[in-house]
């Protein structure tokens, strides 16, 4: 991350002075997460958008679609890209088009856990095997950084991937019709399974944990411990790149503590989800046509 | 093992011959370059390595005393896979991410280890070369860096080793009945669950702990164990071929 935003050393003895005291400079719990906030689009027409904040971090996802020719190698699997980028609104020193350290292994720890767990089943975005398939593009950008963005970013992309909804086909023989969302329903994605990210930092070898650390607290660390799971327990993928080592033990105890945020996320995304389809169910696809409520603009009177 | 489970059933012999805890045949040479600072040659099984140390030194990119306010060395890591090192020819492209992130992994495991704080201001040169890849790469590329490090006189707090541990594929045994696999090869890589650890210091302690694929909750601590216990293994060959090449050194200046 740029040089520019290093705390100073008051700041980070401070934090871990607090912090050996069981304290953190937001009051809350060691292994406590900000409150998350997941929004999705407010366009009826519009699937698979959602916006993340996790205290003052925001992540934006954007899922879309389009029909392609498949990889040779991979005839029936559709193509599943994942894109995500640091933008200069978070800090002097991130360029875009340039990827630092920060947004590779963002991306690399992303990747290894939605794309190699299998979380989305790329055999059934395959349309005629070898000939035609779906391109499903995630794109993520990262708004605001208080820290936690990875943690973030994943949250944002499954409950995207969750909400987001492909248009219908039918095949006749070698002849592909692809529907218009208007004529046709369009259809969810098939999920295998909702994997979250939990990065844990660490402080004084491994005594202190702390969950969803700020920008402050990541800054101080010593290391960190990124573990993705599900909620059925199935760990995706750990990783600890080095950094201050650890005992054995304290890996094992934060990979369960993982599995809490996780079933925690879980219930965020699922709850955020069920809301949505609430609120857009109402009267099915005439619901414009059949209602006559006028759509009230709700806005501050100026002056 | 892997490709065919039920030889794995009768007779707990993997396909190399190997039972669950062994490892694969481990060599390694010390001061293999001359003109380097420090140098090693590594092999694990088939998995042949070469690592060259540069440094400390001063930092390439002269430019901007703004850019090294730390008062610590960097430790950079760069890898080479050889095109032939694999099963099919394959020119690895300079940005490859996979690359990428190993050479952070080595770099930042080493940056906690070494004593960064002697030697401020400078840069320590890690170059990787992979020669021949049959399973546990970034295993391999920390135990060859460690020794590596070494020649070159490079202070550290202890010996950097690593390796792989799989989970056995689940057949009708329960769980505690399944024995993790140790020091995987590249077939058992491709198909098995498992996870790279590198440990540091006599104790044990959790330096790198890599794991891509998609394992139960419940048999991490089991392969996190052995793969410990691998771990300290390794670390013995390791001082061993320290000690040895300390001799040759000692007796060939003597006479």
């Amino acid at each position: 991350m740029p040089h520019a935003t290093r705390p100073s050393t008051n700041e980070s003895a401070f934090v871990l002075s607090a912090l050996r005291e069981n304290l953190r400079l937001d009051s809350r719990a060691l292994d406590q997460y900000r409150p998350i906030s997941l929004k999705f689009s407010s366009d009826p027409d519009v699937y698979g958008q959602t916006d993340v904040r996790m205290g003052k971090t925001r992540v934006i996802c954007n899922v879309s679609c389009e029909v392609i020719t498949p990889y040779s190698d991979r005839k029936f699997d559709g193509v599943f890209n994942i894109n995500c980028e640091l933008s200069p609104l978070i800090g002097a020193g991130v360029e875009i088009g340039r990827p630092d350290q920060a947004e590779l292994l963002l991306s690399r720890l992303l990747e290894k856990s939605i794309r190699r767990s299998n979380a989305l089943d790329t055999e059934s975005l395959c349309i005629i095997a070898g000939q035609k398939c779906f391109h499903v593009r995630a794109d993520l950008h990262v708004l605001d950084h208080d820290g936690s963005i990875l943690d973030a970013c994943c949250l944002a992309l499954v409950a995207a991937l969750q909400h987001f909804r492909r248009p219908d086909y039918e095949v006749h023989g070698e002849q592909v019709t692809v529907f218009d969302v208007r004529e046709r329903e369009p259809v969810k994605l098939t999920l295998q399974h909702q994997p979250f990210c939990v990065t844990t930092s660490y402080y004084d070898a491994g005594t202190i944990m702390v969950q969803d650390a700020t920008l402050l607290e990541e800054q101080c660390r010593e290391g960190e411990i990124v573990v993705s799971m599900n909620r059925h327990g199935e760990v995706c993928q750990i990783a600890k790149y080095g950094g201050v080592p650890v005992d054995a033990l304290s890996v094992l105890s934060v990979v369960k503590q993982s599995w809490e945020k996780v079933k925690m996320m879980d219930s965020v995304v699922r709850e955020a989800l069920s809301k949505d389809e609430r609120e857009r169910d109402k009267g099915g696809r005439m619901k414009a046509e059949l209602s006559a409520e006028n759509e009230r603009v709700m806005e501050r009177p100026v002056g | 093992m892997p490709l065919d489970t039920s030889t794995y059933g009768l007779a707990h012999l993997r396909l190399d011959g190997r039972r669950w805890n062994e490892l694969r045949r481990i060599h390694g040479q010390i001061s293999t370059q001359a003109a380097a600072d420090g140098s090693a040659y590594f092999e694990q099984g088939n998995t042949k390595l070469l690592c060259t140390v540069t440094g400390p030194q001063e930092p390439k990119r002269g430019g901007g005393s703004s850019r090294d306010q730390s008062n610590e060395a960097k430790v950079e890591v760069e890898i080479n896979v050889a095109a032939f090192s694999g099963m099919d020819r394959k020119k690895r492209t300079r940005g490859d991410k996979r690359v990428q992130e190993m050479q952070y992994t080595i770099a930042s495991a080493f940056q906690s280890t070494i004593f960064t704080h002697l030697y401020p201001h400078s840069t320590i040169t890690l170059n990787l070369h992979v020669l021949s890849q049959d399973g546990s790469l970034l295993a391999c590329a920390l135990n060859a860096a460690t020794l590596a490090l070494i020649d070159a006189g490079v202070p550290m707090s202890d010996y950097v080793s690593a390796c792989t541990v799989a989970s056995a594929p689940s057949s009708d045994q329960s769980l505690d009945e399944q024995d993790p696999l140790l020091d995987l090869n590249g077939l058992e890589e491709q198909e098995l669950p498992f996870l790279t650890v590198g440990t540091s210091g006599e104790e044990g302690k959790v330096l790198v702990l890599i794991m891509e694929t998609r394992v139960q909750v419940g048999r991490l601590e089991a392969m996190v164990s052995v793969g410990l216990d691998g771990c300290r293994q390794i670390r013995g060959i390791l001082d061993g071929m320290v000690r040895e090449h300390g001799k040759q050194v000692l007796e060939s200046r003597m006479s």
